[in-house]
């Protein structure tokens, strides 16, 4: 009769009665085994399968759900733990007959496996995402790829799958998407790329001129046929549809194809944009070209650069600049450092754009200012104005 | 690089291992420390029907009790495996794949928080020379560490 009772002999100890506590035959280190302390809502997930740990050797670990990131974190105790496997666990009780040694009695035995030295925790943390922006932006699509399509297996290192990805930025796959997507990424033969200003640039005012050439609507723009002449002008059909993708909403499956409406917003960003990546510019100059570049039927409106242009008075002239939220770091330390080197001082209505996408578990808006600002107030109906703390 | 995190209880039927916990160390008598295996810690006696119990420690008894834990642990077993065709096809994969496997769950722990208790019996001479080592248990301040996990990943290979 084995006597290398486990776990059951302590669970189900009845009252009045007593077990042998004893070091199991197998007693050892065990740096194998580890205990993850975790959210009982997350047991479905990782019993599931749905967990993964991510991260390079030289960063601290996250453990990521479909949707979330989690930084793991050992919490150490002074106390000794015995850990106690069930008896049949066939992973740490191999040759149940050892236990039949002649030193213990047929008496009811726990056996100790492992003295843990401590845990890991979890704590909700946002994705490291600001990787995947330094990972794509060191080689963007360009008129070249467009060229080399087929010269590109050669230099593929350098270039990055979804599985690359996934192995190198510590985000849970829906962030890693939503990054992929606030980037503008496209998949391009199998790798993930962000596309050159310059190139998105060329295509967008081929689209326009083409919509000017055939006729086009703008809130009706026919997928296949905008991309077949696209296409003749010698871009790449991926691209093409890329930039109905990024300038554009699909409003419409017809029986002709989809058929997709540009977004103002979007396509007048996009040429503010560019105005200003050669520099700062008086307001009227700024607002004299900008309104000549958008296309017809478009309304350029100073709001819709709200994160994107800050403007300062020289004198009397008010200058505008490019300043954008998504070329800032994610992290709400680093985020507000770049701010308050920008400015000393905020204005909420200029600060909001700038911090609104901030996503910290646990920690609102307000509580983010609290902790990285100072709130100055000179009258009680002024409008308060933040500083660096 | 990604470690699976892999379970083959399906979500249902995960092992309940169990935790007795005492503060501070249990040492055993230098000439045992080396073979610590088979060697018996101590008797976990429940007196009665209330989830109290007492651990009797050679010549130590304490007192405890039955705690459910706030959050649950799960045990997870590291595994290792050479994966050939990853070895090929991986730049630099001359480190071995690593999967974590789910091998248990822990709800509830004995804990032990009192000094102990010394005992005298005449039974416990005896008791302790059959049970071939006298074990001590040595208390000290309990206190937790909280540090962060520099590479977990990393110490996982």
């Amino acid at each position: 009769m084995p006597n290398c009772y486990g776990a059951e002999a302590i669970l189900n100890i009845q009252p009045g009665s007593s077990t042998t506590v004893a070091f199991h035959p197998l007693f050892a280190p065990h740096d194998d085994l580890i205990l993850l302390e975790l959210d009982e809502k997350l047991l479905p997930e990782v019993l599931h399968q749905r967990v993964t740990l991510r991260g390079q050797p030289d960063e601290d670990a996250v453990l990521c759900t479909q949707s979330k990131t989690y930084a793991v974190k050992f919490v150490g105790t002074s106390n000794s733990v015995f850990l106690i496997p069930p008896s049949d666990d066939s992973a740490s009780c191999e040759n149940p007959q050892i236990c039949d040694g002649k030193d213990l009695n047929q008496q009811v035995v726990a056996s100790v496996i492992k003295v843990a030295t401590g845990n890991l925790e979890l704590v909700e943390v946002p994705p490291r995402i600001d990787k995947l922006k330094f990972l794509l932006s060191e080689n963007p699509y360009s008129s070249e790829d467009a060229f080399m399509m087929d010269e590109m297996e050669e230099t593929k290192t350098r270039f990055y799958k979804w599985d690359d990805l996934v192995d190198r930025v510590q985000a849970s796959d829906d962030e890693l998407r939503a990054g992929l997507r606030a980037l503008s990424a496209v998949e391009i033969g199998g790798y993930w790329r962000i596309v050159h200003e310059n190139y998105m640039d060329m295509i967008l005012r081929m689209l326009l001129h083409n919509s000017v050439l055939n006729d086009w609507s703008l809130n009706a723009l026919n997928e296949d046929e905008v991309v077949d002449v696209l296409v003749s002008d010698g871009f790449p059909s991926i691209l093409a549809r890329h930039c109905l993708y990024v300038y554009g909403d699909k409003v419409d499956e017809g029986v002709s194809g989809s058929m997709w409406r540009l977004d103002e917003r979007r396509v007048c960003m996009h040429f503010a944009r560019a105005i200003l990546r050669e520099g700062k510019r008086k307001m009227e100059s700024f607002m004299e070209e900008w309104t000549r570049k958008i296309p017809d039927g478009m309304q350029a409106n100073f709001d819709m650069l709200e994160g994107e242009v800050l403007t300062e008075k020289l004198g009397v002239e008010t200058w505008v600049h490019a300043f954008s939220v998504s070329s800032l770091p994610s992290s709400p330390s680093q985020r507000f450092s770049m701010l308050f080197r920008e400015r000393s001082k905020w204005e909420w209505k200029d600060l909001e754009p700038y911090i609104r996408d901030l996503n910290v578990p646990g920690l609102s808006l307000e509580g983010l200012l609290l902790k990285y600002t100072r709130r100055a107030q000179p009258t009680a109906d002024a409008e308060p104005v933040f500083s660096a703390r | 690089m990604e470690i699976k995190v892999k379970c083959s209880c399906g979500g249902d039927t995960c092992p309940e291992w169990a935790i007795v916990e005492v503060q501070g160390v249990v040492e055993a008598q230098p000439s045992f420390q080396d073979h610590l295996q088979n060697l018996e810690i101590g008797q976990l006696c429940r007196p009665s029907s209330q989830e109290n119990y007492t651990f009797t420690v050679g010549y130590h008894e304490l007192t405890g009790s039955k705690v459910p834990l706030k959050k649950p642990l799960l045990v997870l077993k590291k595994i290792k495996y050479m994966d050939v065709d990853q070895t090929q096809t991986q730049t630099g994969a001359d480190s071995p794949s690593v999967e974590l496997q789910v091998v248990g769950i822990i709800r509830h722990r004995i804990l032990f928080k009192t000094r102990p208790k010394a005992i005298i019996s005449s039974k416990l001479p005896f008791f302790a020379i059959i049970s071939i080592a006298v074990l001590l248990i040595h208390i000290h301040l309990s206190f937790c560490q909280v540090f962060l996990c520099k590479d977990i990943v990393h110490s996982l290979d």
